[in-house]
């Protein structure tokens, strides 16, 4: 670009970019330090106010900082101060995690995935050698089988259900992965089903059907409220049981059984997220040239050969880095399963509820029981894995091409 | 696929998209109609009464707009939501188009370090963000929830900003430069102008974020009622111990159906930009 140089573009680029890379760095990269260090801290209900003799205190909390003090209120319970020992949230978090005994559930567990993760590790070998063409579904079937072999011998679920016993970080955790498992595949599905059917041009009402399918999208906009809705008919006295007894039958109380309401909060994540897929994949649809159904046709393709060797493929590249950014997306989910069972029903005195995912727990230890300390250790823990789950998501989406160019 | 569609297949089709519209609409649909039932119950033993309006009275409506400081949450979200927009995009607009023009150091670094940021939730980060704010003498106010806001907003308008800035051709601003412009006014007088679509759409999705908001909301300002954002409000007013449900659904369709539809109009804007795999809003 013309213009200037030198001195005066350096100084015309902090103008530029200063007033944002503040806000960033005071809302943004502070909280995050700051957090870090709160992790280490005793800071609670009981201790809601700093030590500020304490130099670490005095440097990172900003209540003790020279302006900010006159506004600390004195004299309310102790001081919070740095935990003895220092990672006493942390251990508090991970409970009999790191025993001999729920490790050697995790060694379980991970055991019956080495079958998949082999094939996986295969199949991005074959990617880039298109030539050799094995029959990579058969592969996959074995995998399958012996993964779901390995989990019968071993009795996974027991694992699984000992390994959660085992503390709230690793039963958080394990339960938004299964919330995660049951909803991206199921919202995908219905996407691409849907998608499939519109795709069609010459159908009638297709705009209409188009926009009246879009809606749950637009309501997430409000999900809590929307949420709330939902929640109405899964009550005792609710629409569902009241259809139920007009048919003779007294419903359950769905949201006070752990199963049935994990159902229902993937269910109505289901009905907010589908559209998401269905227009994602509905633009990759447009994309493919439709000389190539024209040829399969020709070659006597049916419908599903297709689907499977046409659709599918084609559609990938699209759906691919999507499917990551809805799973990080549902991994944080809060609204819907707040509104509908608030992270209930219990399953034990002091254990988190049967839908209190990631962001739930989160907000219960900040909003309802004031346990700050351990709230952050929480979140520096989930702050590393979605770290993780976003470079990933990035190198897949390519996202960042834009700022090399 | 098949240009020629058999009649069973057109069948069948029509079947899924009509459960399927069904099962989109109808949760919508359900809250209108509990909007105008009689008396406080949002279901109706009758069993047409689920589907259609077989009765409807103002009631509701009436209580939510006069008896209760509804309109007060409205004016707040408003103010809050105003507000964070109007920050967001005074300091984004600058520094995306820097991004977008500027060769610089440091530059590719500070783009992923705001991507990288953009993927931290805003639960996760609330005791810190919520510290700061009671430092400043913030927490409890409406200001308070403005930074916030605008903090999460940031990342996502400059990413949305710089993406269209890129697409408008640099050759305007360099014949405006070798007239004698220097690179301000060339980003004042020339690229701004040009780039009022993406920006109304960015002020837009920021508005909307701040304003269907709960979360952030419901601990930095959690009382009293007449400070209240209307999300964080009408959910207490469902959850609350009288449960005036039918009120709750009244507020409903006053403030999320506006929403909604605001949201599908900019259903268009969200197409093209997934496609190309953008950042959700």
């Amino acid at each position: 670009m013309v213009g200037w140089s030198g001195l005066r573009k350096s100084l015309l680029v902090a103008l530029f970019v200063a007033p944002m890379f503040l806000g960033v760095l005071i809302f943004n990269i502070y909280p995050i330090l700051l957090n870090i260090y709160v992790s280490f801290t005793n800071y609670n209900r009981f201790h809601p106010n700093p030590d500020c003799d304490l130099w670490l205190n005095s440097i990172m909390e900003p209540r003790c900082w020279p302006m900010f003090r006159p506004r600390l209120p004195q004299g309310l319970g102790t001081p919070f101060t740095l935990q003895q020992p220092l990672y006493q949230n942390y251990s508090e978090l991970f409970g009999r995690l790191f025993t001999s005994r729920a490790l050697g559930d995790l060694a379980q567990i991970a055991l019956c995935l080495i079958p998949l993760g082999l094939v996986f590790l295969l199949h991005r070998y074959w990617e880039r050698r298109p030539g050799q063409l094995a029959n990579r579904g058969w592969f996959w079937g074995g995998a399958f089988l012996a993964s779901f072999a390995l989990a019968a011998g071993l009795n996974l679920p027991r694992a699984v259900l000992d390994l959660m016993e085992s503390g709230d970080f690793i039963a958080v955790v394990f339960r938004t992965v299964f919330f995660v498992a049951a909803r991206v595949p199921l919202s995908f599905l219905l996407g691409l089903v849907l998608a499939l059917i519109l795709n069609r041009p010459s159908l009638p009402g297709r705009t209409l059907f188009r926009v009246v399918l879009f809606l749950p999208w637009a309501a997430s906009s409000v999900a809590i409220l929307m949420a709330l809705v939902w929640q109405f008919f899964f009550r005792e006295q609710g629409t569902i049981n009241q259809l139920l007894a007009l048919l003779g039958i007294k419903g359950p109380i769905w949201l006070n059984h752990p199963f049935s309401a994990f159902a229902i909060v993937v269910l109505v994540d289901v009905w907010f997220s589908y559209p998401f897929f269905m227009v994602v994949i509905l633009g990759a649809l447009q994309s493919i040239p439709q000389e190539l159904y024209e040829a399969a046709e020709v070659d006597g393709a049916s419908w599903w050969d297709q689907l499977l060797h046409i659709t599918l493929p084609l559609i990938r590249p699209a759906v691919l880095p999507a499917t990551v950014l809805t799973s990080i997306t549902a991994f944080q989910m809060f609204g819907t399963a707040w509104a509908i069972t608030n992270g209930g029903p219990i399953t034990g005195v002091g254990k988190p509820g049967a839908t209190e995912f990631v962001m739930i727990y989160a907000y219960k230890q900040i909003y309802q029981l004031q346990n700050y300390g351990r709230a952050a250790a929480f979140a520096v823990i989930i702050f590393g894995m979605l770290f993780l789950a976003t470079l990933y998501s990035l190198r897949l989406t390519r996202i960042t091409k834009g700022a090399y160019e | 696929m098949n240009r020629r569609t058999k009649p069973v297949v057109l069948i069948v089709s029509y079947l899924v998209l009509t459960l399927a519209a069904l099962f989109a609409f109808y949760p919508i649909w359900f809250a209108i109609l509990a909007s105008g039932r009689i008396g406080d119950r949002l279901y109706t033993l009758n069993l047409l009464g689920m589907f259609i309006p077989t009765e409807w009275t103002f009631e509701n409506y009436q209580t939510l707009l006069f008896d209760r400081p509804f309109l007060i949450w409205i004016r707040n979200s408003l103010y809050v939501a105003g507000l964070t927009t109007l920050g967001a995009l005074l300091l984004s607009t600058s520094a995306a188009y820097a991004f977008s023009r500027f060769r610089f150091r440091g530059r590719e670094f500070m783009l992923i370090l705001l991507l990288a940021i953009q993927a931290f939730p805003g639960v996760l980060s609330l005791v810190a963000v919520a510290l700061i704010l009671t430092a400043l003498g913030l927490f409890g106010k409406h200001l308070g929830l403005v930074m916030a806001y605008t903090a999460g907003a940031l990342v996502f308008c400059t990413w949305n900003l710089k993406g269209y800035f890129d697409t408008i051709p640099i050759d305007l601003e360099e014949a405006a430069m070798i007239d004698g412009c220097d690179p301000i006014q060339a980003f004042l007088r020339i690229t701004l102008p040009l780039a009022r679509p993406a920006l109304a759409v960015t002020a837009l999705l920021a508005f909307l974020g701040a304003w269907g908001d709960f979360v952030l909301a419901s601990v930095i300002v959690p009382a009293p009622d007449h400070m209240k954002t209307v999300v964080p409000a009408l959910y207490s007013l469902a959850n609350s111990v009288s449960i005036p449900w039918g009120q709750f659904a009244a507020g409903f369709v006053l403030m999320a159906i506006p929403t909604i539809l605001v949201f599908l109009f900019l259903q268009r804007f969200f197409e093209a930009g997934l496609t190309l795999g953008g950042v959700k809003g």
